[in-house]
């Protein structure tokens, strides 16, 4: 459990979360409810729907471009879900300490992904968008999906790992192809 | 979901005097008196369900999306490329032959359709 998110923190470089880690689990598994597991899943899709809006109002490639309207596309789709398991279950997200590093992390990235234009632009999203869709990807199928005690938001989950493994490799050859 | 099957098959078997139009495929295409029949592929969870079998030139391959995601069905070989959005059904002809296919979207997601 501490090595994938050790992974998240690695491949993110997310300082801060390592140090949240660091400060609150010691040595046992910290506690996670579904209720945390729901807003830390929400967050890391709204993430990246930002980062794809992003990515549409700067891009100018094609590849860049289609890549960006799907991953807006997906994780809309998942997170429309999540809301509406949510309300059915009676269950409101609530936001911790991960959701929250998640965010500090994506709004520097994005801050940083600002100030670049063009093909340095599209080299830097794609990169950042395979580092993101791995380190979730850990954290879902290490942490998140073990954790959850509810059977349809664990296959909801699950769903979410398969869609961003196939994220992942999608970005992956889209980073290959800037190169 | 349910019924969209009941539709799609009360669709077919009203259809019968409609089958000429079907008969796209040549030489193999059945009578037209007789009714084609449909397979159904489902698609879920960012998979392709289990690819019907017994499947031959001429019938019906009905696709259903029942996944919250936008999928496509893209023959490897550019036979067919297919767009299924969320809740679609779409109906084509089966060819003879076998057809490797994918997602463009999510090309981890695969089957090969098989008709005689
Ligand atoms: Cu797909």
């Amino acid at each position: 459990m501490n090595k994938s998110v050790i992974a998240l923190v690695l491949t993110l470089g997310l300082g801060s979360l390592a140090s949240v880690h660091a400060q609150q689990a010691p040595a046992a598994a910290p506690a996670i409810n579904d209720a945390q597991i729901a807003h830390i899943a929400y967050t890391a899709g709204a993430i990246d729907v930002t980062a794809a809006k992003q990515a549409l109002s700067k891009s100018h490639n094609k590849a860049v471009r289609q890549f960006a309207e799907e991953m807006a596309r997906d994780h809309a789709a998942v997170n429309d879900q999540a809301l509406a398991l949510a309300k059915k279950l009676g269950v409101t997200p609530a936001d911790n300490g991960t959701s929250q590093s998640l965010a500090k992390g994506a709004a520097a990235e994005q801050t940083k992904l600002a100030a670049l234009s063009g093909a340095a632009y599209d080299k830097a999203y794609a990169e950042n968008e395979v580092a993101f869709h791995k380190a979730v990807l850990a954290a879902l199928d290490g942490t998140l999906i073990p954790s959850t005690q509810n059977a349809e938001l664990k296959s909801l989950l699950e769903t979410g790992s398969k869609l961003f493994h196939e994220h992942e490799m999608h970005a992956e050859h889209l980073a290959a192809s800037l190169k | 979901m349910f019924r969209s099957t009941i539709l799609a098959v009360g669709l077919l078997a009203l259809g019968c005097s409609l089958a000429p139009a079907f008969a796209a495929t040549p030489a193999t295409a059945p009578a037209a008196t007789q009714a084609k029949a449909v397979h159904v592929i489902v698609l879920d969870k960012m998979v392709f369900g289990p690819m019907p079998t017994g499947v031959r030139a001429g019938d019906i391959i009905e696709w259903v999306n029942h996944d919250i995601f936008e999928h496509s069905a893209t023959a490897r070989d550019g036979s067919f490329d297919i767009d299924l959005k969320p809740g679609a059904t779409v109906r084509t002809t089966a060819k003879a032959g076998s057809f490797p296919f994918f997602c463009k979207f999510h090309p981890g997601m695969t089957g090969t359709l098989v008709a005689k």
